[in-house]
């Protein structure tokens, strides 16, 4: 009895594989098998491959990608499918324990099915130290059978520092003044390497995009430096600093909370310390360079 | 003659009651196909309501001239209801009338005075919409009002002119001077009346008819249902939502509402009592604001959804995400409705199933979700540091077995860890401890409430955090809790006795108020101009709206905004909108603040940690000239500047 294993070549990928094997003989389709990822074609793949193997279960890896290439595969094929799982027991109904709400609810389901479709949650599983398990030969399949059809890739543009992985982020708040202010936030940003972020206020009054927002309703960060410009700190956007190493804060007003809380403080006006602050880099290095 | 108008008669008859009642059986079977909900109980306060909303018609006198228009056409078909059967005896035999009440010269006095108001109420009705086309109208079924309008026009205008006719005809049973109107009438109509009074008669016979059976397939619905709906409507907390029973059997757990046959029998008497009025969506700050949620609307899709028999997903294929995720909870809608539509119901069932459910919802506000299950407070912060609002205030925190003090101050979660809302709970426990009141707090055993993750529809981790908390007050053995967050307010107060958590519960503007009442605190007032922003929390759900009034007048000039008391305008922060993105059309927080400015008034006071932080932005954003202030810090102030006073 064959099981279908969708292999992304990765840890959960062999955790997935211990639940696959107590299916019984794993098989396997890479998830480059359809290239580029085409998720819709992989759930086609896998359907086939499952009807021409008589499957017993399809078994995928918790990711963001396995998730989805099951889902295509349940509507698919009318199937049910347990995404998440970290527990399943055997038998006719199937009984799991499987993760909802990112993880704060278990949920335990019965499944009625002769072919179960699961994905295991990541670290639920050991991983499985066994031989990998024998691919499955899968052709592409026809345009017409799909239905999402993949026009274009676009890579994402490597332009900008993400605001979520950068170490240092310049960030400004309403004491920017406006959209245009944001030139000299930018210009410093650029000279440290770092990622542009910015309060609700900001976004608010439509000077920056919401994907810039740092706080409780935008990014989390986590920066080795964080400096604030014109940034009072309401809990609103302190909420979203909370993995933030060092807080450098420039404000006009000493008692602004984010200035009570920051290791390292300017007060004053912004407009004219952070081109100040550019300036002496821009300096420090040119004096390093000659 | 007799007996062919009598064959006919019953033959018009019957064929009305017939396809009446189809229609009424069908819909009966509907709202009894409906999920469960308590509403059996509490017979005397569901008796009051009918005679105060129905037959006072108390919330549609809440707008004086349309309200008026309406009770004309109500108590007008009140009075006139015997007609119909004095008429159905007149249209068989134009010589009988009903035994007694027919030959009544009081009677005739109230029909034809009744029967005018009614005309009058029409065409007022009809100016209204025609003319004046006030924009609560936007998207109901105007068409449809019309004929309304026209039938009952033509029930009344054939019901002057076969009186008339009769009166003419000497065919009148009253005496002819108690019906001033229609004797009036009667010379004109005497040339014609003998073919008057014939068609008169049975036009309003078969008009009346019609009506009948065109009512259960209408909006005008409402005339069978609204007095059923009204009687049924809430009649505990309003701020109060139905908790969900996670210990029954799992097959009979329901989640919210995925489908219209997810609905409660209650819900489902919502939509068809719907009238289309539109007084809600007039009062709905996410429509105001111009976001995709009209209250009305909202229960006219419900309605649509239902009759339709889909069994599609209610969002978003009726309703969709947007509409869901823009309310506030505010309630001004549930207080507006004339027919006791509780429509935050409707939206909390919709979050309910998205969240529990799909796991679907602003994606922005999962951080809070998150945080609220985890770290038992919305902001993610650590328990340990719910004390540092009171860093050297000397504020005892109850210890576990220690004797409760009288009052436990209730803190919560935004006094705890805001800067900007900890100096409301800083000033009350001040004021407590000049006015020499015995008092502590929980500290690190306070969590939050679970209002926020209950409004988001999360009510798995709403009803832990109950569970938890009232474990912890009554391990206490706690009686009175002293808040000043009226959100706390509302679930320990109205939520938690379904949890076993019964306490007096009281808002710390009561408090206070008691307080400077009782010359316990002794403030002096300034000129300084105050207007007094009303949470909706307090003013509307739970009516706490003069103590808030009596710290202003204590402390300073009051000033009214034009929406006030349980009129009030939302902050933008309720129903867990606090901890998301205010995306789709202008910021209700700058639209109050504006209103706030308006006033002319150099402080504007709250009473609630959310509308401190919500307004606060809104006068930053909108460089109001305005201060936010908590009544509280307001009271200290104005008690500690008498002290300096009184030293100097």
């Amino acid at each position: 009895m064959s099981v279908l294993l969708l292999d992304e070549g990765n840890d959960v990928s062999r955790q997935a594989l211990t639940l696959a094997r107590r299916f019984g003989e794993p098989r396997s389709v890479p998830i480059d098998a359809v290239q580029p990822f085409a998720p819709d074609a992989l759930a086609a793949a896998l359907a086939t491959a499952a009807d021409e193997l008589d499957a017993t279960a399809v078994v995928a890896a918790g990711t963001e990608r396995g998730n989805e290439v099951m889902a295509r595969l349940a509507a698919r094929s009318g199937l049910p499918f347990a995404a998440n799982c970290v527990a399943v027991e055997l038998g006719n109904p199937l009984t799991l324990t499987r993760l909802r709400w990112g993880g704060s609810l278990l949920e335990e389901a019965r499944m009625h099915t002769a072919l179960p479709l699961l994905t295991v949650a990541p670290h639920a599983l050991p991983v499985d130290q066994g031989p990998a398990p024998q691919p499955v030969n899968v052709k592409r399949p026809e345009e017409r059978e799909l239905a999402v059809h993949v026009v274009e890739h676009i890579q994402p543009s490597h332009g900008g520092v993400s605001l979520a992985d950068a170490k240092v982020i310049v960030s400004g708040g309403r004491g920017v003044g406006s959209k245009e202010g944001f030139a000299i936030i930018e210009e410093l940003a650029s000279l440290l390497g770092a990622a542009v972020g910015c309060s609700r206020a900001v976004t608010s009054a439509g000077w920056r995009p919401h994907s810039d927002q740092v706080g409780q309703t935008g990014t989390k960060v986590s920066p080795e430096v964080y400096i604030a410009c014109g940034i009072s700190g309401a809990t609103q956007h302190t909420a979203g600093l909370k993995g933030a190493k060092r807080i450098v804060a420039i404000n006009s007003d000493p008692q602004a909370p984010l200035m009570l809380n920051a290791d390292y403080t300017v007060t004053g006006d912004l407009k004219e310390i952070v081109p100040a602050i550019s300036a002496e880099i821009r300096r420090a290095r040119a004096g390093r360079t000659s | 003659m007799t007996l062919a108008s009598f064959i006919a008669l019953w033959l018009a008859v019957a064929i009305a009651l017939e396809l009446f009642s189809r229609r009424a059986l069908r819909l009966y079977r509907l709202v009894r196909s409906g999920k469960p909900v308590a509403r059996f109980d509490d017979v005397p306060a569901r008796a009051r309501a009918e005679a105060t909303d129905v037959l006072g018609q108390r919330k549609l006198l809440q707008r004086l001239v349309p309200g008026l228009v309406h009770a004309a056409i109500f108590w007008g078909f009140i009075v006139l209801f015997p007609t119909i059967l004095i008429a159905m005896i007149g249209a068989v035999n134009p010589h009988g009338t009903l035994p007694r009440l027919g030959a009544q010269g009081w009677y005739a006095l109230l029909v034809d005075v009744f029967a005018l108001a009614v005309l009058i109420g029409v065409g007022a009705a009809f100016v209204i919409r025609k003319l004046v086309r006030p924009a609560r109208f936007q998207g109901s079924h105007l068409g449809e009002a019309d004929l309304i309008l026209g039938l009952i026009a033509g029930i009344v205008l054939t019901l002057f002119l076969w009186h008339s006719s009769q009166i003419a005809l000497g065919l009148n049973d009253y005496p002819a001077a108690w019906a001033p109107i229609s004797n009036a009438l009667s010379r004109v109509v005497a040339p014609v009346a003998p073919v008057t009074e014939r068609v008169a008669v049975w036009a309003h016979v078969l008009i009346i008819l019609s009506f009948l059976v065109y009512l259960p397939y209408s909006k005008h619905l409402h005339i069978l249902v609204a007095a059923i709906n009204v009687y049924f409507g809430r009649t505990r907390a309003r701020g109060r939502l139905e908790p969900i029973n996670f210990e029954a059997p799992e097959t009979e757990v329901r989640f919210g509402s995925g489908r219209a046959s997810d609905m409660t029998w209650k819900q489902m008497l919502d939509t068809m009592s719907c009238t289309e009025c539109g007084r809600c969506q007039d009062v709905c700050p996410a429509y105001y604001t111009g976001k995709a949620l009209s209250p009305k609307l909202l229960i006219m899709a419900m309605r649509d959804n239902l009759f339709s028999g889909s069994t599609a997903p209610i969002v978003p294929n009726a309703v969709t995400d947007d509409i869901v995720w823009d309310c506030v909870t505010c309630g001004a809608c549930v207080r507006e409705c004339p027919v006791n539509i509780e429509h935050i119901d409707h939206i909390v069932d919709l979050r309910r199933h998205l969240v529990m459910v799909e796991s679907r919802f602003p994606e922005e506000a999962g951080t809070m979700l998150r945080d609220v299950d985890r770290t038992s407070n919305p902001w993610g912060r650590p328990q340990s540091d719910r004390m540092q609002w009171a860093d050297g205030l000397g504020v005892r925190v109850l210890q576990p077995g220690e004797e409760p003090p009288d009052v436990l101050f209730w803190v919560g979660c935004a006094p705890a860890f805001d800067e900007r809302a900890r100096k409301a709970a800083v000033s009350t426990a001040k004021l407590m401890q000049q006015a020499g009141v015995d008092f502590a707090v929980l500290g690190p055993r306070e969590s939050c409430t679970g209002d926020p993750a209950r409004r988001m529809g999360d009510e798995y981790t709403f009803q832990r955090l109950a569970n938890e908390n009232v474990a912890t007050l009554n391990g206490a053995k706690v009686k009175k809790i002293v808040t000043t967050c009226p959100h706390c307010f509302n679930t320990i107060g109205n939520e938690y006795p379904d949890f076993g958590g019964r306490y007096q519960v009281v808002h710390h503007s009561e408090f206070l108020a008691e307080l400077v009442r009782d010359g316990r605190l002794q403030p002096a007032a300034s000129e300084r101009t105050i207007t007094y922003h009303d949470s909706c929390y307090l003013a509307r759900h739970n009516d706490v709206r003069a103590q808030p009034r009596e710290l202003v007048a204590a402390v300073g000039k009051a000033v009214e905004m034009p929406r006030n008391r349980e009129r009030t305008f939302c902050c933008g922060a309720g129903g867990a909108r606090m901890w998301m993105e205010e995306k789709r059309g202008r910021p209700i927080n700058q639209e109050r603040v504006r209103e706030a400015a308006a006033t002319g008034a150099e402080t504007l006071a709250v009473a609630c940690p959310f509308c401190t932080v919500m307004l606060d932005d809104g006068v930053r954003e909108t460089g109001a000239k305005l201060q936010v202030f908590d009544l509280a810090t307001l009271l200290h102030e104005a008690v500690a500047g008498r002290q300096t006073a009184e030293e100097l």
